[in-house]
């Protein structure tokens, strides 16, 4: 019972979110003619609630386990939820049934449910300390994410989408949990840092093959979360096939929530503290494993936008490609690689919701995804020519946007562990994300067409919401050494249990 | 002698089996239940290894964790293969081609 | 051979003779009954291994569960009279040498490591685990019914006619 106590108060976010999604889903069934607008409240209030909490936790920068050893509070765990909620809080204050042309005319109670749920079971992934809670709090991101997908339930595509979406995620997942059974069998315990231990103790050679194994069947669910390849085939289809809102959700959430859970897992599981805290080394070579994988999913993902011509694919190959360099953040295997992954997930997030925000704009107006309808609205629409440009800049990594400097960070990581060929194909896949962004500019700004066009009228809240994110992609550059400041004080790993 | 070994050769077959299903069948209701024998071909190992591996009830309440998942899972898969067939009459994945891979 | 033996092999080769035709059987039906058995194999080799709360869970979920909901899913969405003689595997050569190396590369892992011997013995499990759900797993516990109330209120959403926002 104290233990249950003594968690309880760490629990606040989390807390607030269960409170809130119990309120929304009765306030839905009361029905009453301004059930969404109460259901809106209530789901904003319950995400603002839950970071004001998590700031607090970061405040407070507690260290221990929670729930007999479920999940850890650490001030990385802490600084990661801070992320995952503000991704979820700017989403549904940003995007909403009006301006998104497809959710038009849906219900909207499950939806902000769903969300709530969603930014939940990102917030358990990302603090997981045991397996059992892992593989839970991962189905539990990803079932909510195939419903979400499903919500367009009366388009085929976005049927056939949410169809390829759970049957390659609970592939993808089965797979893993293959993989920690095994864990579970040589380790004799669920308990991430028990698995620690054993590990570190030394593996038997005839153990070796054992371990590769379960790192590469772990991989499978891992990487299918993050969209890495080669468990990606899923991603354009599914952000596709989705509502534009959801996609925008999901390529920030549980992408964040998975690096989050496999920076834990590969540097607090399945590597040793040598001299320092962060001075890890692996319990088997997994590194050039992962780093593998980084180059073929930035490669992939860079080289499939060349081609696109709708938006929405687009991104989703940009955001493919993006886990490829969000992953030289776990490769550098350094404090300053853990650093690089944080500080570019929260550049990340500023930046995809901002070009999705775009994108579901263009489409409510002019009704299309396709860039070949793109040309002049530079004309029609300068303000939001503007943003997309601050968004794509920054997503490339120019200068003076934050994408740079979350490049910058994940760079100087594994140029600091002497991976010198692998920076350099990172910096080649720089020069091909500034191609195909540099050639959807040119085609707002410069390529003549729909001339005849009116402009376009947004309404006051989404122009301030471009603002915002635009500014939010330019301003960080002015506050640099208090965010340094946060993410320095975020890298504390806490592997106890 | 039966022993921790026969266990996680059946359960290593199941999931063989499971895979073998993922890459050959083409309804979506064929490819579910494969991904079910994988499920259960982990779940075999989590209770084997309970019994002679860890010595404690740690797989067994993965395990039942397991259990809870897939049919949640199933439940949601069978929804959106229900709708699907609706709109369109068959829940085939190849004819799923309206997306290019 | 022992008791154990027998009965051991029994359920060993129902369960994968089962999950063989689930894989390779043309018809959607024949693989739903497969699966049936299968999952009965699974059942008995559990009570084998002195899990008998898990194969009691077993039997109520899977079978009287999500098979019930297979076969549903069969029956709402398949012509059971179907005519059409199109094959439904493809690559079936490639896909069995696949599936055959990963059983070889498995069962060499399972046969070759070395697994800690700390053996557990057999008795009544239920109060064991009821015990560990509200101790050690309690957070887990908890977090699996948000994630049946998701399940739930999805496949309820997807399923049912538009209704008016």
């Amino acid at each position: 019972m104290d233990e249950l106590t003594r968690s309880l108060a760490w629990f606040r976010p989390e807390l607030a979110l269960v409170v809130g999604l119990v309120l929304v889903v009765v306030a839905d069934s009361f029905g009453g003619a301004s059930r969404n607008f109460v259901m809106r409240l209530l789901t904003t209030g319950a995400l603002a609630a839950a970071l004001g909490f998590a700031l607090q936790l970061q405040a407070e920068g507690a260290k221990a386990a929670l729930f007999s050893g479920m999940l850890v509070i650490d001030p990385l765990s802490a600084a990661f939820k801070l992320v995952l909620i503000a991704a979820g809080l700017l989403t549904v204050l940003a995007f909403s049934f009006r301006n998104s042309r497809e959710l038009h005319g849906l219900g909207q109670g499950e939806l902000f449910a769903l969300v709530l749920a969603l930014v939940l079971s990102c917030l358990l992934l990302a603090a997981s300390n045991d397996i059992v809670m892992l593989y839970l709090a991962l189905e539990m991101v990803s079932i909510t994410s195939y419903v979400m997908v499903a919500y367009l339930k009366g388009d085929r595509m976005s049927n056939e989408a949410s169809l390829k979406y759970v049957l390659f995620g609970a592939a993808s997942t089965g797979t893993m949990l293959y993989g920690l059974s095994l864990l579970y069998g040589l380790a004799g315990t669920t308990s991430m840092p028990g698995i620690q231990e054993y590990l570190a103790g030394g593996i038997p050679d005839q153990n070796r093959f054992a371990v590769y194994a379960v790192t590469l069947l772990v991989l499978a669910g891992f990487g299918f979360k993050i969209a890495a390849v080669p468990f990606h085939f899923w991603c354009p289809d599914v952000y596709q096939g989705a509502a534009t809102p959801v996609t925008a959700l999901l390529s920030v959430l549980p992408k964040a929530a998975g690096l989050a859970i496999t920076l834990r897992f590969f540097y607090g599981t399945l590597s040793v503290p040598e001299s320092g805290a962060w001075d890890l080394a692996g319990s088997i070579h997994w590194t050039a494993l992962l780093m593998l994988i980084s180059v073929l999913t930035m490669t992939l993902g860079n080289v499939a936008a060349l081609t696109q011509t709708n938006m929405k694919r687009l991104l989703a190959y940009s955001s493919i490609a993006h886990a490829g360099f969000l992953l030289m953040g776990i490769v550098a295997l350094s404090e300053n690689g853990a650093r690089g992954l944080l500080v570019y997930l929260a550049a990340y997030l500023v930046m995809n919701l901002g070009a999705f925000l775009v994108v579901t704009l263009v489409h409510l107006h002019d009704g299309s995804f396709d860039l070949r309808d793109y040309p002049g609205l530079y004309r029609r629409a300068p303000l939001l020519t503007l943003a997309m440009a601050f968004f794509l800049l920054s997503l490339v990594g120019i200068p003076p946007f934050v994408g740079f400097l979350a490049k910058l960070y994940v760079f100087a990581a594994v140029i600091e562990k002497g991976m010198g060929l692998y920076a350099t194909i990172a910096a080649l896949n720089v020069a091909i994300a500034a191609y195909y962004s540099f050639k959807v500019l040119k085609v707002m700004t410069i390529d003549p067409g729909n001339e005849d066009k009116p402009a376009l009228k947004l309404a006051l809240a989404d122009q301030v919401w471009l603002a915002a994110f635009a500014l939010a992609n330019l301003v960080p550059l002015l506050f640099w050494d208090r965010i340094e400041g946060w993410a320095r004080g975020a890298l504390v790993l806490y592997a106890g249990g | 002698m039966i022993g921790l070994q026969h266990y996680l050769v059946v359960a290593a077959a199941l999931f063989a089996l499971g895979v073998l299903g993922l890459l050959t069948r083409r309804n979506a209701v064929h490819v579910l239940m494969s991904i079910e024998l994988i499920l259960n071909s982990a779940n075999v190992n989590l209770v084997a290894f309970s019994r002679y591996a860890a010595g404690n009830l740690g797989g067994q309440v993965f395990a039942v964790f397991v259990i809870v998942v897939a049919a949640s899972e199933v439940a949601v898969a069978l929804a959106i293969v229900l709708t699907l067939y609706r709109l369109r009459r068959t829940p085939n994945l190849d004819d799923a081609d309206i997306l290019k891979g | 051979m022992s008791g154990e033996a027998v009965v051991f092999w029994l359920f060993a080769s129902l369960t994968v003779a089962s999950a063989a035709v689930v894989v390779l059987s043309r018809t959607l039906i024949y693989s739903a009954f497969a699966l049936l058995a299968t999952f009965f194999g699974v059942a008995g080799l559990y009570v084998l291994l002195g899990a008998d709360f898990l194969a009691a869970t077993q039997l109520l979920i899977y079978v009287g569960g999500i098979l019930v909901l297979l076969l549903f899913g069969v029956m709402l969405t398949h012509k059971i009279y179907d005519l059409d003689l199109r094959t439904e595997t493809t690559q079936i050569a490639s896909g069995l040498i696949v599936a055959g190396g990963l059983f070889v590369i498995l069962a060499a892992l399972a046969l070759k490591t070395e697994w800690p011997g700390v053996a557990r013995v057999p008795a009544p499990t239920t109060a064991g685990i009821g015990r560990l759900f509200l101790g050690d797993y309690l957070l887990p516990f908890e977090a699996a019914s948000v994630l049946l109330l998701v399940a739930l209120m999805g496949a309820a959403m997807i399923v049912r006619r538009r209704r008016d926002a």
